[in-house]
């Protein structure tokens, strides 16, 4: 666990370093807002309607395939590291593993989830 | 030095775990292996042929439908032919006893009668994702593994595979705000009852370093169970069995935690609610026998006390708000929430007797239930309509006794059952249990059990007046009764008019199996 000392220095660096560029520029910039400059920029034009619009469902999608996926990974990387111990038999069970997760792929490619035409 | 004492060790024993493991343990799971393996098939199937362009996108779901059934066939023919009766598998996290197999057999069956009546419903309704189906296969092969399970590990997982395909089961049909409601209480009351469990669970192992039912068994009795007290783990131990308790009851919707039901159950659609309202029983009841007579009888104090709380409340409740239903689902709901409270009435008994008479009850419940869902799944005209719509409403039958004489009568018989009339299946079970009851010195359970199920009576009857007395406000008539329903209303018509003239074997098999649970 001690490793983890010095990333948390590191980290600890590195938010106050970036606290430090944001704060520079909050302190010495000039401010001098008008209700031209505050308001939402598109392309020039007044906004022409109301902000909240239909959320296209396929982010929804490509989100969960990604938890599913990096979940899969979590259980591949304990596989990887220990597979001159588990032999054959780990080898295979993580098999079985990634057999269910390829149908689970194929199915969602068949439906289409992964078309973003 | 030490890597090599490993390598040693591990090279010593992997040629024996290996041989062991698929030699055996496979064997004895071929009824689940199949289950799992044809559902996935299945999948790929529907997946690649009705996506496919040159077949032109087929609706696949009526031979979905028909291949699961047969799959269940299969397996439920596996089970029977299973080459070892009592196993432990898997590294103790799996048992196979006689319990489970009847469990299982149980299992198997409703859920062969679900898919099997509402196929006809299926094709009317025009439900076109094969994929419920498959949903429905893979919570059964869960609630397979569920009943075998051995460990809280094992139970765990199962549960939650099980309930997450039943959350999505209940918000099957998008188009439809009662579904997707269902589907949103069912997914957050469920999950919220598996925190519950789950953090009993973790007590318990905590306290125990232990998650396996028979090491608690031994823990909790005897000698140990001394150091336990001195080191003050036992009541925390005590306090996890109770919110493993809590968990149960919400899964199988006992009365303080019941208020998810009537909603999910009205608003899935009637197949899964058929599905909701049958199959998990008897898998959640037999696993949670299994914990609490094997891990934690020397809990039996405590947890009888709650359990006979929360059955008395559930017997009351479900007689007493289902008077008010006008609604058949919500109806089914909450008589399905008296039904639990008198099966959690043999639980409470902790006898053999208790437990051979929540297990008759189960099976004549289900019995029940697949015979009312077989009716409620049938078509129905109405005249000022074109559509098929179900019957939704309780008046929805009125003068069905002109219109379809027998299917009127087979409701009548059906319904009279669940009342508890006497030459009927329901009132064996009823009187069985109570005998119980009674028998194990609960004679407050077993009066209050009675009343309420005399008062239960008067809305099971109101739908027997409905349909012969009262006059129609629309005119409905049932179309064709599909046969598959047809079938089913008959085999389990016959079981029920006919389980009091030879009851003998399901008496034998039930003793057996509670005998097993019990030794």
């Amino acid at each position: 666990m001690i490793e983890f000392v010095g990333i948390f220095v590191y980290f600890l660096i590195a938010s106050a370093l970036s606290l430090i560029l944001v704060g520079v520029s909050f302190v010495f910039a000039t401010k001098k807002s008008d209700p031209e400059k505050i308001s939402a920029y598109e392309c020039g034009f007044d906004p022409f309607d109301d902000a909240r619009s239909r959320f296209d469902i396929q982010f929804y999608l490509v989100a969960i395939l990604f938890i599913i996926f990096d979940l899969e990974v979590t259980f591949l990387f304990p596989w990887a590291l220990t597979l001159n111990q588990v032999g054959f038999f780990g080898f295979w069970s993580m098999m079985v593993f990634l057999i269910i997760l390829t149908i689970g792929f194929i199915y969602e490619w068949r439906k289409g989830a992964l078309d973003w035409s | 030095m030490l890597l090599n004492l490993r390598d040693d060790s591990l090279i010593a024993l992997s040629p024996s775990y290996k041989t062991f493991l698929f030699d055996n343990d496979f064997q004895s799971l071929f009824p689940e292996i199949f289950l799992s393996t044809a559902a996935i098939l299945l999948l790929v199937y529907g997946v690649v042929f009705s996506t496919s362009k040159q077949k032109n996108y087929p609706l696949l779901l009526t031979n979905i439908c028909w291949l699961s059934l047969l799959a269940l066939v299969f397996t439920f023919l596996l089970l029977v032919n299973s080459p070892v009766e009592n196993a432990l598998l898997c590294y103790n996290t799996l048992i196979i006893d006689n319990f489970t197999s009847f469990i299982k057999g149980l299992i198997l069956f409703s859920s062969f009668f679900c898919i099997f009546i509402s196929l006809d419903y299926i094709k009317q309704e025009s439900i076109n994702a094969f994929e419920c189906i498959l949903l429905l296969l893979f919570s059964t092969s869960s609630m397979l593994f569920l009943v075998s399970s051995a460990d809280f590990i094992s139970l765990y997982l199962a549960i939650e595979l099980q309930s997450l395909c039943f959350y999505v089961l209940a918000a099957l049909k998008r188009n439809s705000e009662f579904s997707t409601e269902a589907g949103l209480k069912y997914f957050l009351l469920g999950a919220f009852s598996s925190g519950l469990l789950l953090f009993g669970c973790s007590l318990i192992y905590g306290f125990t370093g232990v998650t396996n039912f028979s090491e608690l068994a031994r823990i909790f009795t005897g000698g140990t169970q001394e150091i336990l007290t001195t080191t003050t783990s036992l009541p925390a131990c005590e306090l996890g069995m109770v919110f493993l308790l809590v968990g149960f009851l919400f899964k199988i919707t006992a009365v303080p935690f019941h208020m998810w039901s009537p909603d999910v159950y009205e608003g899935a659609p009637t197949p899964v609610t058929a599905f909701f309202l049958i199959v998990p029983k008897a898998a959640l009841f037999g696993v949670f026998l299994r914990i609490f007579l094997e891990s934690f009888y020397d809990f039996v104090l405590p947890w009888q006390k709650i359990l006979l709380v929360s059955s008395i409340c559930s017997m009351i409740l479900g007689s007493v708000a289902a008077l008010s239903q006008t609604r058949i689902k919500r109806l089914l709901a909450y008589s399905s929430i008296g039904h639990v409270g008198y099966l959690l009435a043999g639980f409470a008994c902790g006898t053999i007797e208790g437990i051979q008479a929540l297990l008759i009850y189960l099976f004549v419940y289900i019995f029940m239930n697949i015979n009312m869902f077989a009716f409620i799944l049938c078509g129905m005209r109405r005249e000022t309509m074109q559509t098929v719509p179900r019957i939704k409403y309780i008046t929805d039958l009125a003068y069905l006794a002109k219109t379809q004489p027998v299917l009127a009568l087979t409701f009548t018989i059906t319904m009279f059952s669940m009342a508890g009339i006497p030459p009927l299946a329901g009132f064996y079970s009823k009187a069985y249990l109570f005998f119980a009851a009674m028998s194990s010195n609960l004679y407050v359970l077993a009066v209050i059990g009675v009343l309420c199920s005399v008062c239960s009576c008067f809305y099971y009857i109101r739908l027997v007046k409905i349909m012969y007395f009262e006059g129609p406000k629309n005119w409905c008539s049932f179309s064709r009764i599909p046969v598959e329903n047809a079938l089913t209303l008959a085999i389990t018509l016959f079981f029920i008019v006919f389980f009091m003239f030879y009851p003998t074997p399901l008496h034998l098999i039930t003793h057996k199996i509670a005998l097993t649970l019990c030794m």
